[in-house]
């Protein structure tokens, strides 16, 4: 996910509102939200999965349906979900958020899809389509096949076509809040992709089949303007779907999507709750990985985590059946849930594809000793205990999150050993550097966490010999102030996640010298010929499974050389659940919790 | 035989934050049947503790009552509250100082008044309205029959004056305490009340505890007067004796402060210099003496130390012999 | 009385109308570009215009708020698709009619208001009128101090705890959920009882508070005294007289009150997970969906406004003094 999709995870705190003239004052408050602090020690909770994620390609046997049965799976009966926020957009083409990603599983469908056995290791396969794609012309032009059988939920077929529309409409305006790689392949980076098309395909033009080809009813072939190794993971993204022309009522499909998937739309009241139910029209035999159990979901808006956790710990009446895609365990009940016996088996804490980094501006601190002496010195573990401890992340050792292909647990600056930091190194580094007392301008935003992070850090770099000028910002403007490429700071708070896990969706935007702007996310600034050749070679390697090794080599050179920042801690989901549920699992793309296997017992 | 009321070694005292107020100390009075008795003094003397404690309306739990209050031979000192609650506004009623406030401006006119007679006799809701009505016509409120359904905050001063009187006598009351009942009206409608009170007691034969500051209003009106000063009485006599021949220096600080329409306009009032002595702290002696002029007249330090008796009958509480001041009045 | 009526109703049309006004304006002219806030991440300047000209965001103000104010009375066509009157425009972040949602929120903010009201008023005056009436005793004194326990509460903390004892310790309630009194009236009070609990706990102990000291005030009164004097018996002085003098400030109070439970209450809403007025104020305020802030803070002031008519009506029923003036 772009930085942006983090904003919602740590919105835990609503502001209080005054309105109309002293009259009534509204007040809110809300409970602890993700990574609130307090909470939950880091003493270890038993259930610590760094290890490396594995990814493949899947073949078009992986692609076939049905799905493998979950089991002692049964069918029939309801599941309740309960979601603190409201769901921002049910429209696919819009959905970028943890909670809506997960949710449109249930009733969209993509040209391919994540299929993860019960090791947690993944594979794209097809899930419209009959394979993840076959690439050509040196991976710049990628064919798609869709499978036999497809139909949406009023049993109309699903074709080529319906694709080329899910697509050609991202390119109206009014698509706004997606992820935009395949129009941006296809047409032109930015917002310029939208000049291809614009209104899209309303008034009745189309992409040139030179672009985005639908030679048949089952074939599509994108035409990109580059090569992508990564294709068949962008195609997962969830508008690479199909809608049909007919009932795409543009703004208002928001409200009501047209379901290629198990289920669909029964009935939505935005804000408050969502039911879907059973689409007859899906075939198992076409979806490799969605099951049709539960009758129906029952989605409820509004519930803080310390409401959802009570009521899993409870665990009684409808509540037994019921869970979270993305509520977290409340932090302040975290001890409770681990020492609650009866969690044992409905539970889950995975890490996520976030990483929270502390981005040094290379522009002001221009020695790399200096740099070098304040990674040492950022304490990871006293930092990760402000943002809620073991259950909210495990500390971060490199700049890749564990669940990127790849991944490596290299550790350059000894954060496993030294959590607190290494005063002594970073001292001795400053003393080479003659730079004893360095002042390091520290910008966080005025959240809860934040502030008491700021403490924790401040004290840790005056110990190594720095002196701390603190400078707290207002959290409403915190984003548009550090991405700001002239600011006046030093060292500042960053995140970022994948959008999927190959690595090609993290190095370049946070390392590319040539991607430095306003709103970019190359926070630390950092510009090295040498860095941005490797990106170059890494991006033409045509094989991801060849690549991933590289770019995790290439982000730990940079991490070791050039000390544009250090990775503090990698997130963490911990979520929890009625018992009358079996099939939860986790999903490790979305960081969340996959409901398409999930069935009441 | 007691009189008709008869209040025999009266002690209040009220428990306040800051201490025991002796409001009233050791007082005994008699009103018969037919009779007027004006009780005299400043405000803060004692007087309307006094003839609340008749009615029974004191908190119980801040104030101590000691003596005795016989009402036509009953002690009500010592009676349940639903004795007194069948005596009050029944055969004893009380008329207020403010009618604004006395009078709930919550509800009308008749139905304060008709409400302790349906209480005491039982009369039905209609019955009681054209009782409240004919005490209206009584007391001389024009139109009763429509101003009845009036709220108080409609009628004038005198009229709600008039209305209060109408609430008290609506049962007959046998005695009837009338608390500064003038004060606030002006002087005509003032004469005027104290007629209607006159007239009303001759056709009933009740007796009337007239409590005023005003000696103006006692001279027109009671027959007999006690002067309150302190909580204690200070002097009593027939209306007549204490206007003619006043013999405590209070009661003559009282007649020379008073205006009188025979006075030259152009003679000054003379106020007894001083305020009434705190009460939770009063004064050893005759209470007094600190405004006393005539302390040296009186031999030796007996007005500082000594109490002077209370009055028996006719008679004045002071050291001074008697007769002394009697050229003082005018 | 109807002549009054008529001519409260006419001042608080006016007060209403400067309130849009001023809310409009403030709204709509102050951020330099509320079509941002529909527009999302990957916002472009063309998106920006459509955007405008769609919600006539390209017009001046004043015709902007002209267009608005007709829209309650006749409805509007947007690009979205036609908004039947009352239309209070299009919400910036779902797509609907914002009247809409107002209606489906509006049943809950009523439910949670009018039954607490209900809770807090009996319990609080009935309390009040106890410590009154056994002023000093143990009574008295245990009712204080559980009022100003009950003061220092807050309802996260009350609320958290009835649900995790009511709820989830002893089964006794189910969880807290609003379900349409027309559709299943039992279900709707069981659902709806912890949260006017809760609710209630705080109010209660200001309504005990103040009417206690209301009614010792009025129990000193002349009047009061009066009535004792014409020998009723302590419980009709009681009622009838100190009662009735004390009830015109508590309902008052209550009106006030009672108006601003019925734009929202806010931490009730979020601690049961309801949603009400309060939560749909705080999501327009977060998300900046103006059209909503703007609708939901109209129903709140008419709410407030209808609410001081209804005070003032009952005024001159309790106050006879009060009908003439």
């Amino acid at each position: 996910m772009t930085p942006t999709s983090r904003f919602r995870k740590d919105r835990a705190r609503l502001t209080a509102v005054a309105l109309t003239a002293g009259a009534l004052v509204l007040s809110a408050c809300s409970g602890g939200g993700g990574g609130g602090g307090g909470g939950g020690k880091s003493q270890g909770p038993g259930e610590d999965k760094t290890t490396s994620a594995n990814y493949s390609i899947g073949t078009k046997a992986d692609s076939a349906g049905p799905a493998p049965e979950v089991p002692g799976a049964k069918k029939g009966g309801t599941v309740g979900v309960l979601q603190r926020d409201a769901f921002n957009h049910l429209d696919p083409g819009q959905i970028y958020y943890i909670d809506v990603l997960t949710n449109q599983l249930l009733y969209n469908r993509t040209l391919t899809a994540y299929k993860f056995d019960d090791k947690g290791r993944g594979k794209v396969v097809g899930d419209l389509a009959t394979d993840a794609g076959t690439a050509s012309d040196g991976g710049k032009t990628w064919t798609f096949t869709l499978k036999d059988g497809l139909k949406f939920e009023d049993g109309s077929p699903i074709t080529s076509q319906d694709v080329r529309w899910g697509i050609e409409r991202l390119y109206a305006s009014y698509q706004s809040d997606g992820p935009l790689y395949i129009p941006q392949w296809l047409s032109g980076d930015g917002n310029d992709f939208r000049k291809a098309l614009p209104d899209g395909p309303y008034d009745g033009k189309h992409l040139p089949s030179s672009v985005l080809d639908t030679p048949n009813d089952k074939t599509i072939v994108f035409h990109f303007r580059q090569p992508h190794a990564d294709a068949p993971f962008a195609t997962a993204m969830p508008n690479v779907a199909p809608v049909k022309a007919e009932k795409d009522t543009k703004q208002k499909y928001d409200n009501a999507p047209f379901s290629s998937g198990p289920y669909k739309v029964g009935d939505y009241k935005v804000g408050k709750s969502l039911t879907l139910v059973r689409n007859e029209h899906w075939d198992p035999r076409t979806d490799p990985i969605r099951h049709q159990y539960a009758d129906r979901f029952d989605i409820s808006f509004g519930h803080q985590y310390a409401d959802s956790t009570r009521r899993f710990l409870a665990d009684q009446g409808s509540d037994k059946t019921t869970l979270s895609f993305s509520n977290a365990v409340a932090p302040e009940m975290t001890e409770k849930v681990l020492n609650q016996a009866d969690t044992k088996g409905r539970r889950l804490l995975e890490v996520q594809p976030y990483v929270d980094y502390i981005s040094f501006n290379t522009d002001r601190l221009k020695d790399v000793r200096v740099r070098k002496a304040l990674a040492y010195a950022i304490p990871n573990g006293q930092i990760l205990q402000q943002n809620g401890g073991a259950t909210a992340g495990v500390i971060a050792t490199n700049f890749l999150s564990p669940a990127m292909d790849g991944y490596r647990p290299t550790d350059p600056f000894d954060k496993k050993a030294k959590p607190a930091g290494d005063p002594e190194k970073a001292k001795a580094l400053l003393k080479e550097a003659g730079k004893l007392g360095q002042e390091i301008v520290y910008a966080y935003a005025n959240t809860d966490v934040q502030q008491k992070v700021s403490v924790v850090v401040t004290q840790a770099l005056e110990r190594a010999g720095f002196t701390v000028q603190k400078k707290e910002v207002d959290s409403n403007t915190w984003r548009t102030a550090i991405a700001d490429v002239k600011n006046k700071f030093d060292i500042y708070r960053t995140s970022w996640g994948a959008d999927w896990p190959v690595s090609s969706t993290v190095v370049p935007p946070l390392y590319d010298g040539r991607q430095i702007a306003d709103g970019a996310q190359n926070y630390g600034h950092l510009d090295n010929a040498r860095v941005n050749a490797d990106i170059d070679r890494i991006n033409a390697i045509p094989d991801v499974k060849q690549a991933a090794p590289e770019w995790q080599k290439l982000a730990d050179r940079v991490l070791t050389d050039d000390v544009p920042g250090v990775p503090v801690f990698y997130n963490r989901q911990f979520s929890l659940w009625g018992s009358g549920l079996g099939g939860v699992k986790y999903h490790p793309v979305y960081g969340s919790v996959d409901p398409t296997g999930v069935f009441v017992k | 035989m007691t009189a008709f009321l008869s209040v025999r070694d009266l002690s209040v005292r009220f428990a306040t934050e800051d201490g025991v107020v002796r409001a009233v100390d050791g007082l005994s009075f008699d009103v018969e049947r037919g009779r007027t008795l004006g009780i005299v003094g400043e405000s803060g003397s004692g007087k309307s503790v006094t003839n609340l404690s008749v009615l029974g309306l004191h908190d119980p739990r801040t104030t101590e009552i000691e003596g005795r209050i016989l009402l036509d031979g009953q002690d009500l000192t010592t009676a349940p509250e639903s004795v007194l609650e069948k005596l009050r506004g029944n055969r004893m009623a009380m008329i207020f100082q403010d009618s604004l406030t006395a009078l709930s401006p919550y509800y009308t006119v008749g139905r304060q008044i008709a409400e302790p007679f349906r209480k005491h006799t039982g009369a039905s809701r209609r019955e009681a309205r054209l009782r409240a009505i004919e005490m209206l016509r009584k007391v001389g409120i024009p139109n009763p029959a429509l101003r009845v359904d009036d709220y108080p905050h409609q009628f004038s001063g005198g009229m709600r004056q008039r209305a209060m009187i109408a609430m008290a006598l609506v049962c007959d009351p046998e005695l009837l305490i009338a608390d500064e009942p003038t004060t606030a009206l002006d002087v005509t409608v003032q004469a005027q009340i104290l007629d209607l009170l006159k007239d009303l007691q001759q056709q009933t034969g009740s007796a009337i505890v007239l409590i005023t500051h005003d000696l103006g209003v006692v001279a027109g009106t009671a027959d007999d007067v006690l002067v309150m000063y302190a909580g204690r009485a200070v002097e009593r006599g027939t209306a007549r004796e204490v206007l003619r021949s006043p013999r405590h220096p209070y009661t003559w600080g009282l007649l020379g402060s008073m205006p009188r329409l025979t006075s030259p306009v152009d003679e000054p009032l003379t106020p007894i210099p001083g305020s009434p002595p705190s009460l939770l702290d009063p004064p050893p002696g005759c209470p007094f003496h600190p405004r006393c002029a005539y302390v040296d007249r009186v031999g030796g330090d007996r007005c500082r130390t000594e109490r002077p008796e209370p009055p028996e009958g006719r008679g004045a509480a002071c050291h001074l012999p008697d007769g002394a001041g009697r050229g003082r009045t005018r | 009385m109807l002549r009054f009526l008529a001519r409260r109703t006419l001042g608080a049309l006016v007060i209403i109308l400067l309130i849009s006004a001023i809310t409009f304006f403030l709204f709509f002219a102050l951020p330099s570009e509320p079509a941002l806030m529909s527009c999302g991440k990957n916002c472009t300047a063309d998106s920006l215009a459509v955007i405008n000209k769609n919600l006539g965001l390209d017009q001046p103000v004043p015709v902007q708020y002209w267009h608005y104010m007709a829209g309650i009375f006749t409805g509007r066509e947007f690009s979205a698709g036609h908004c039947p009157a009352p239309c209070f425009g299009y919400s910036f972040a779902n797509q609907q009619p914002v009247w809409d949602t107002i209606v489906d929120r509006f049943p809950t903010t009523l439910s949670i208001a009018l039954g607490g009201a209900v809770v807090f008023l009996v319990v609080g005056v009935g309390v009040g009128m106890l410590a009154a009436a056994f002023r000093g005793t143990w009574i008295d004194k245990l009712f204080s101090s559980l009022s100003l326990l009950g003061n220092a509460l807050q309802i996260y903390f009350v609320g958290v705890l009835a649900l995790a004892v009511l709820v989830s310790g002893l089964h006794w309630m189910d969880n807290p959920a609003y379900h349409p009194i027309t559709e299943d009236p039992v279900k709707w009070f069981t659902g709806m009882l912890i949260p006017w609990l809760v609710l209630s706990v705080i109010f209660i102990a200001g309504y005990s508070r103040m009417t206690r000291s209301l009614m010792i005030e009025q129990l000193s009164e002349d009047h009061v005294r009066t009535a004792r004097a014409k020998g009723l018996g302590r419980s009709a002085v009681f009622f009838r007289y100190a009662w009735r003098g004390a009830l015109a400030p508590i309902v008052t109070i209550f009106g006030i009150d009672l108006g601003s439970l019925f734009s929202g209450a806010i931490i009730t809403e979020f601690t049961f997970s309801l949603h009400g007025l309060g939560r749909l104020a705080v999501s327009s305020v977060t998300g900046t969906d103006l059209p909503m802030l703007m609708a939901v803070m109209l129903v709140g002031c008419t709410a407030i406004v209808l609410a001081n008519i209804v005070v003032d009506a009952a005024y001159a029923l309790i106050d006879p003094r009060v009908r003439l003036a």
